[in-house]
């Protein structure tokens, strides 16, 4: 008796899965936020609207030290430790303070993408007492209370890659705008598998900020410049290579022929979804577009299979945020500022009122991929 | 529970025979009435090409869990086998990478995998100290020491024969083979030796195993050297099957290999269970992953159901026991 | 081991005292080694924060213990919290309950799901650690389905004094875990309940035919395991102003190395919350102490994995030699 009423309640709780699953009808795609999305133009430059500029609204330290000209000690706390993205910005990081030759930069954080985790990294430097905080969030809201606090007692906070809520820090370093990623990628893929195909999406989980806001602008530049371009599926595979091997993969032999193209939305997606194309034996009939770093990706750039990577520089955007916490601390980079002075990177614009713009995306490509080693 | 299990492997080994042969059938049952009912709704689901893929993609989860269910029957656990898992690969890469030789790149993580497991084994067996407490302590212990000595960099370029999971005997993909062998092998060396039999006795009552003349200790030692073997045999298949090795520890590893092994059958009290029950929920479980995907099951909600389904499996199987032990009490 | 039971219990406290006398004798001696390292450790504004820290184990070490004493396990609290937060956030935004209604309906949950969990293990007789296990991808997966991966922010100010504030300079929370530590402690030690417990994990059978309600106290203790979590989770979430599915992930393993390293056996029987405070104040001021002294993140986990078996090893070796 009881083995059938657990029966029962095991089919109820599946034919209710179905109706779920059925009745959530993607009238958007999946792993998208909710936030309004600017998509840019169709056309090739895709220039946006120039936008009015926008009044600083970052945070500010309160007493903060003067330590313009002095040596300043800075932690980075990325959103987990361990992957070749974060390496390549810590490694930015150091270049940027050989050349000052004032800044000591430590890479310390959390071993798995918990804000619970880097929150408490945070916290125990400030404790230590640094003089600046660089991270990147695991999530915006959850970050803020502790480095509002950070900047209480004092210690300048930037961010890059990942934002806070803008007055949980004085700057943010944005790699690429999101609306400019998700040109990149849909055009990308455009390119590859024409204006009707379809694909799908292999991102880390549907909770992670940045990813969630590149595929909400994805899905807002496709239906406005690709409107003929079908979306199959997104799925979550963590950060995990195996995992994502065995998503992509399942996507390949659930949809078949009708499968044109992948997106790996992390480092780690991307890679993992080539390998899966090239042991499908399909290279070359489904493309691969997606976020990755260049090491990982060689072996499918050289063998053709993956025609283009589309990434920012993560060692430029390391770099980028170190030069702008020395130029903080300086008094060179105040509330109100329209640029900062970047070492080999030149000038780079403030946008947004207190975000401050890498640049447009960088496309790694057969020809240049060999040049790279992060 | 023990006491039963006592008992009717004292009315010979049919009765436990009878038994474990119960929890087996049904999982081999669920693999394929699912595999039907989901070609039902997506006959891509049947396609050889996909359910070689389950199987191939997931055939180290198996290996491991081979190794966890003999642990988990001698009566203990390990929750550090994926941080295991993890150092290991990163070791068989860098060796790799570093011109060893290819046989050598191999042997290493079965040698390692032996060494460490055994240690485990020994301060759990002779120092006494509950297993639950040394493998949390380990698992932090390898987790922490890879990063720190990898600082996370992944391992690419690896050599292009240093890829055994490509390789294939008689058409049939390595993975799977060592897969089966090491099902097969354990299985009929639990069943038959008297190391295999003692690791039961263990498990399901030290004191009157010790009785019987069986050294409890060195049947848990000689328990985590075999896990440590086929953990190395796992993480060997699960370097060598992509292009980049990622030197960290695969998250939740550890939970997937103990729920294969107890939706397997293997009691956690002790005493019951097989190796090829193991394999087949490992072989289920990630046959469910596939088959949510394929049904068109709501993203959001596919943990959720995987868990329910691992619930019911977990209950049915209690039931089951318990109506065969009533059973059994009446004759 | 069975021949000793009946005697066991009534040796009990005196061989407890000592498993924790040697446990904070440790804890002297890290935290004295450390503050020496390091001039900002021993300050009261960071013990205090530490404190603050270190609530969310705290409040689900302590019924874990009396899970734990029985014999069993609960696998599933890490999964709990999540679920309770995202209920908390999506019955406030959605249902559009007044916030005291959603904390109080994100409480219910939790100890609904603790008492879901004790019903099977009791009824069914589910093994602990299998059904905490299949719960816990249970649970997790209901707060990502409820939730379909959104977040709930914006709450008002009040509720974030649970998390963020303090009375008389005492963070809120660390207020609220040391009075449920000390109720925990004394029903543990004064009452048939308490003593309940110890029977039941000391020997399930004798227990069962000594007339006590074994599967009601069960029953409870997994009850109050849920409700710790769903607790949990509402400070972590004023905590930190939002709340994400993905809560509490990994609480499970802290938890239990805290009730662990304070002395309570896994295998049921014995262990007392005093232990438990100190196992928890152990790893929490050790991971604190060594970052502040510039150990980092990941050789620090290599530390306290080191520390967790050393010290069980120490305290348990020294123990028997008395015995």
């Amino acid at each position: 008796m009881k083995a059938s009423l657990l029966t029962t309640s095991a089919l109820a709780m599946l034919t209710l899965s179905f109706a779920a699953g059925g009745a959530n009808a993607a009238s958007k795609w999946d792993g998208a936020d909710d936030l309004p999305t600017s998509p840019l133009a169709c056309d090739a430059n895709g220039a946006a609207a120039p936008a009015a500029a926008k009044p600083y609204d970052g945070g500010q330290p309160t007493g903060a030290p003067d330590k313009a000209g002095k040596e300043i000690t800075v932690v980075d706390v990325p959103k987990l430790i361990g992957i070749g993205y974060f390496n390549a910005t810590s490694k930015g990081m150091q270049d940027a303070a050989k050349e000052l030759g004032n800044v000591k930069v430590t890479t310390d954080g959390p071993t798995e993408a918990k804000i619970d985790e880097q929150i408490k990294f945070i916290d125990n430097y400030i404790t230590r007492g640094v003089d600046g905080v660089l991270f990147a969030a695991n999530d915006p809201v959850a970050i803020a209370p502790v480095l509002k606090k950070a900047l209480s007692k004092g210690i300048h906070v930037v961010g890059y890659d990942a934002n806070s809520t803008p007055d949980a820090r004085e700057w943010f370093v944005n790699q690429a705008e999101f609306n400019g990623i998700g040109k990149s990628m849909v055009d990308s893929m455009a390119k590859e598998i024409g204006e009707d195909g379809s694909f799908a999406i292999v991102t880390s989980t549907f909770t992670t900020p940045n990813q969630a806001r590149w595929i909400a602008e994805m899905q807002a530049y496709a239906e406005k410049c690709h409107p003929k371009m079908t979306w199959l599926e997104t799925v979550e595979a963590q950060e995990d290579n195996n995992l994502s091997f065995n998503q992509a993969t399942t996507l390949i032999n659930k949809y078949g022929d009708k499968l044109k193209g992948l997106f790996g939305m992390t480092s780690v997606a991307t890679p993992a979804s080539a390998e899966a194309v090239t042991k499908a034996g399909q290279c070359g009939k489904i493309a691969v577009v997606g976020l990755a770093t260049p090491n990982a990706m060689k072996p499918y750039v050289n063998a053709d299979c993956v025609k283009s990577v589309v990434l920012w520089n993560p060692v430029d955007l390391g770099y980028a945020a170190t030069y702008v916490m020395r130029a903080v601390v300086d008094g060179k980079l105040k509330p109100g500022g329209t640029s900062v002075d970047a070492g080999k990177l030149g000038k780079l614009n403030v946008i947004n009122g207190s975000e401050i713009l890498l640049g447009p995306p960088f496309i790694f490509t057969k020809e240049n991929v060999g040049k790279f080693d992060f | 529970m023990s006491a039963a299990a006592i008992a009717s492997s004292a009315s010979g080994r049919t009765g436990v025979f009878r038994r474990l042969a119960g929890q087996e059938l049904l999982l081999a049952v669920a693999i394929v009435v699912l595999a039907v009912v989901v070609g039902f709704i997506n006959p891509r689901f049947l396609a050889t090409r996909n359910l070689s893929d389950i199987l191939l993609g997931n055939a180290y989860i198996a290996i491991a869990a081979v190794g966890m269910s003999m642990v988990i029957i001698s009566g203990n656990i390990d929750i550090s086998v994926g941080a295991l898992i993890g150092v290991l690969a990163t070791i068989s890469g860098s060796l790799a990478v570093a011109g060893a030789p290819t046989i050598v790149t191999w042997i290493a993580p079965l040698v390692i995998g032996v060494a460490v497991m055994a240690a485990q084994g020994a301060i759990i067996a002779y120092l006494r100290i509950p297993a639950i407490v040394v493998t949390l302590g380990m698992l932090s212990i390898l987790k922490g020491g890879l990063i720190s000595v990898t600082g996370g960099k992944w391992i690419t370029d690896l050599p292009q024969n240093f890829h055994l999971a490509d390789l294939s005997l008689f058409g049939v993909p390595m993975p799977v083979i060592i897969m089966v062998l090491a099902t097969v092998a354990a299985a009929l060396w639990m069943r038959n030796s008297p190391m295999g039999r003692a690791i039961y006795a263990t498990g399901g009552n030290p004191e009157a195993a010790r009785l019987c003349g069986v050294n409890p200790q060195r049947t848990v030692l000689m328990v985590f050297a075999l896990h440590g073997f086929f953990t190395g045999l796992a993480s060997l298949v699960y370097a060598t099957q992509l292009r980049v090795i990622q030197s960290t520890t695969p998250q939740g590893l550890e939970l997937t290999v103990i729920t294969a092994a107890v939706v397997g059958g293997v009691s956690i009290l002790g005493g019951v269970g097989t190796v090829v029950g193991s394999t087949l929920a490992a072989i289920l479980i990630a046959e469910i992953t596939s088959a949510l995907v394929f049904i068109n099951v709501s993203p959001y909600w596919t943990d959720a159901l995987r868990g329910a389904l691992i619930l019911a499996t977990v209950i049915a199987d209690i039931l089951r026991r318990q109506r065969r032990a009533a059973q059994g009490w009446k004759r | 081991m069975s021949a000793t039971i009946e005697t066991r219990a009534f040796r009990a406290p005196r061989w407890l005292k000592r498993h924790e006398t040697l446990l904070a004798i440790i804890l002297l001696i890290a935290l004295v080694g450390l503050g020496l390292l390091n001039d900002r450790f021993l300050t009261l504004d960071n013990l205090l924060n530490q404190g603050r820290l270190m609530t969310e184990i705290g409040l689900i070490a302590l019924p874990m213990t009396f899970v734990i004493i029985t014999g069993g396990i609960d696998l599933s609290v890490g999964a709990i919290v999540g679920l309770c937060a995202i209920m908390l956030g999506y019955s406030w935004k959605t249902f559009g309950f007044p916030l005291p209604l959603a904390i109080a309906f994100a409480l219910f949950v939790g100890g609904l799901a603790g008492f879901v969990n004790g019903l099977v293990i009791t009824r069914v007789k589910v093994p602990p650690l299998i059904m905490t296990i299949a719960t816990l991808a249970l649970y997790r997966g209901l707060a990502e389905g409820v939730s379909q991966a959104h977040s709930v922010r914006g709450y008002p100010e009040w509720f974030y004094f649970l998390g963020q504030g303090s009375v008389f300079g005492v963070p809120t929370q660390l207020l609220l875990l040391v009075l449920l530590t000390v109720v925990a402690g004394v029903v543990l030690d004064r009452t048939t309940f308490g003593r309940a417990l110890y029977a039941i994990g000391a020997n399930e059978t004798v227990a069962r035919f000594s007339a006590l309600p074994v599967d009601r106290v069960k029953l409870i203790v997994y009850t109050l395991s849920g409700l710790a979590s769903a607790l949990a989770a509402c400070v972590l979430v004023s905590r930190v102003t939002t709340t994400r599915m993905d809560m509490g992930a990994g609480y499970e393993l802290d938890v239990i190395a805290a009730v662990v390293l304070g002395g309570t056996s896994i295998f049921g029987g014995s262990g007392t919350i005093w232990g438990t405070v100190i196992g928890l104040a152990m790893i929490q001021l050790l991971k604190n102490g060594l970052a502040l002294t510039g150990v980092k993140g990941d050789a620090t986990i290599v530390v306290i994995g080191v520390a967790l078996i050393l010290s069980v090893l120490i305290a348990s070796s020294l123990e028997r030699r008395r015995d």
